[in-house]
């Protein structure tokens, strides 16, 4: 390929997500506009508010731990031909078992009860993400649907605890009492309160890279996932490696509710994710399943959420907004594939 | 606590009714899973249908009015999965859950947009049950099912024609061909893309009257969470009743009894607590499905997308 060539390629690639950008940007600028806001002070505002400041951008670094673990168990999953929609749900399950984990060990030093708050995250995760995994693997039940019902599943459990045994008798809501300091993640950028979960994010990026294309179990799963017919021919133990994929990433999931948890909230609260298992679906798609690529994607989603953010508080935009413009963004680049592929 | 208060008249009722969003929707995934599409938006679906008949009849004052507007809210979705899906190929599942999470916020923005922000949320008149001549007068039986609301009747035609559609007549034979064995479909001449686009259009009207059923006899309002779980939960009884709007409809009367006995037990029980009531349909929900999972075998197509070039 001449490098002419190459250079047109390239831009093949980059132009759909320009455009899909532009159109979200544009999209956000006639809401505020509608609600009988100014749209380019509004944008402006937005930019400011999530990349433009040291505290901006130390909002954005927080947001993007979530929304990056989240994905990555997405994408681990779709490597392997399943589908985890209960990211939400497994973040929930991994914040309760860290929070759990937190007041248990209240006594110990902090070089011990953080690791084991944060792996409790993790084991609370993967627990959650445990039953749609042996039920696929062992009975070939729909991930799809057992994943979604342990959402609501968790949900619940976390209403019961936050207003129940672990309840904060002062705050009155939905509230769990504080966890004790030493089970606290310190801070990375203390003056622009970001906290250290988006080096454990980045991480679990370079992991699941190295697990994906450096490792036998990985090879496995990405057989099972391209065709898993193929794969069984070929000797990959295809309903292992798929029931194990969603361990991990139910995993990867509590690692980011048990990071909500020691690095933000420092409590468990009903409501602990605005959505990020479903976010996390669409930046798994965006970043076209690769674990590296979900670092940016889930960086200019969590500047998109800071951004309309600051909005919702600015012109009063919706919080739902935010889902409108991210799935218009995803729907757009769908779009220009589907055109590039042809008709029927 | 006694066991007649499992097989209470009251109860019954309730279940009936609230089994009304689960048979529509339920219905209408049906309808697209025997073309070949698997339409997993329909959790996004029924909320927006949901926001759509609050909205137009708080707007207008008319319950018609909003149901209309629901219908054709799952009408304008489910078009444009298909295209996604039947014209562009893409996958979809991935197009079904992008179009949930858009659904989802399209449906508060709706309701931001057209409500604004208020202190009490905005009601709407609820349908009013109608007792019907001689059947209505039957003891028991007369009461759980034919003092019920317009919803209720009209989901029960819907399940009748739905049946008698696809299993006795030529164009619901076709519609199965195409969800079985496109090829085969299309070397007889039957238009595959054209059928599965036609399928969705009309199981994407039933999905959006099931978001309707939800503020015209449940609540009255609207909120982000009306939809709870019933669109995922309708995907699932389909596979439990093996693709046939029957089955379907029995496993939704069955759930739909566990909710309203949740209700019920709640009102009954201090002892557990109500969370753990509340989990209980989707335990049980997940329960069934591992039952019925066992043997079940979806149509052949099922998620595929037909390309003609592309060789078998």
């Amino acid at each position: 390929m001449t490098t002419e060539a190459a250079a047109r390629g390239r831009w093949q690639v980059v132009w759909p997500y320009a455009g899909a950008l532009a159109i979200a940007l544009a999209l956000l600028a006639a809401l505020v506009a509608m609600l009988g806001g100014d749209a380019a002070q509004a944008l402006a505002g937005l930019v400011r508010s999530s990349l433009g400041s040291g505290a901006g951008l130390g909002q954005t670094f927080n947001k993007t731990t979530p929304l990056l673990l989240g994905s990555l168990a997405v994408i681990l999953g779709l490597r392997g031909g399943v589908f985890n929609i209960g990211v939400d749900g497994q973040i929930y399950a991994g914040a309760v078992a860290a929070t759990g984990a937190a007041f248990v060990l209240s006594a110990g030093p902090k070089t011990a009860v953080l690791p084991a708050v944060l792996l409790a995250g993790l084991a609370g995760g993967a627990v959650w993400g445990s039953l749609p995994g042996v039920l696929r693997a062992r009975l070939g039940v729909s991930e799809i649907f057992v994943t979604v019902m342990l959402n609501f599943v968790a949900v619940f459990l976390v209403e019961y605890l936050s207003t129940g045994p672990w309840n904060d008798p002062t705050a009155g809501e939905a509230i769990t009492r504080a966890i004790p300091p030493q089970a606290t993640l310190p801070y990375l950028w203390p003056r622009a309160g970001a906290h250290a979960g988006i080096l454990l994010a980045l991480a679990a990026a370079a992991g699941v890279w190295w697990l994906l294309f450096r490792t036998v179990f990985g090879y496995e799963l990405r057989a099972a996932g391209d065709n898993p017919s193929a794969a069984l021919l070929g000797g990959v133990p295809v309903r292992r490696a798929v029931g194990l994929a969603l361990v991990a990433s139910g995993a990867l999931a509590g690692l980011a509710g048990a990071v909500e948890v020691s690095g933000f909230h420092y409590r468990l609260i009903l409501g602990l994710s605005p959505g990020y298992g479903m976010m996390a679906i669409l930046i798994a798609v965006l970043s076209r399943r690769h674990p590296l690529l979900a670092v940016p994607a889930a960086m200019g989603f969590a500047a998109l959420l800071v951004g309309t953010d600051s909005l919702q508080r600015s012109v009063g935009l919706p919080a739902s907004a935010v889902f409108v413009v991210q799935a218009v963004v995803l729907l757009v680049l769908l779009a220009t594939e589907g055109v590039r592929r042809g008709g029927p | 606590m006694s066991w007649e208060l499992f097989l209470d008249p009251s109860l019954l009722r309730l279940a009936v009714a609230m089994s009304v969003p689960l048979v529509l929707a339920s219905a209408g995934e049906l309808l697209m899973e025997r073309s070949g599409l698997l339409n997993v938006a329909i959790e996004g679906m029924v909320t927006l249908g949901a926001a759509a008949a609050f909205l137009a009849s708080f707007a207008a004052g008319s319950t018609g009015l909003g149901m209309l507007a629901a219908a054709l809210s799952g009408v304008v979705v489910a078009a444009v999965f298909a295209h996604y899906a039947v014209a562009w190929r893409q996958e979809q599942v991935t197009v079904g859950l992008t179009l949930y999470v858009l659904c989802l916020g399209l449906s508060s923005l709706l309701y931001r947009v057209v409500v604004g922000v208020r202190l009490t949320p905005p009601r709407v008149e609820t349908l009013q049950p109608v007792v019907l001549p001689v059947l209505g007068w039957l003891p028991v039986v007369g009461e759980v099912l034919f003092h019920q609301h317009a919803l209720v009747y009209l989901s029960a035609a819907v399940v009748a024609v739905v049946h008698l559609v696809l299993f006795r007549t030529s164009l619901g034979l076709r519609l199965r061909a195409v969800g079985e064995n496109p090829v085969a479909a299309d070397t007889v001449g039957v238009d595959v893309f054209r059928l599965r686009k036609a399928a969705a259009a009309a199981g994407g009207a039933l999905v959006g009257l099931a978001g309707a059923s939800l503020p015209f006899t449940l609540t009255g309002t609207f909120t982000e969470g009306i939809a709870g779980g019933r669109g995922w939960i309708a995907l699932m009884l389909v596979i439990f009743g093996r693709w046939t709007p029957v089955g379907a409809a029995a496993g939704a009367l069955l759930f739909a009894y566990v909710e309203a006995l949740q209700f019920k037990l709640a009102m009954v029980s201090r002892a557990v607590p109500p969370q753990f009531l509340q989990m209980l349909p989707y335990a049980f929900a997940v329960a069934v499905l591992v039952r019925a999972s066992r043997g079940a075998r979806a149509p052949e197509a099922l998620g595929k997308p037909y390309h003609r070039e592309a060789r078998a």
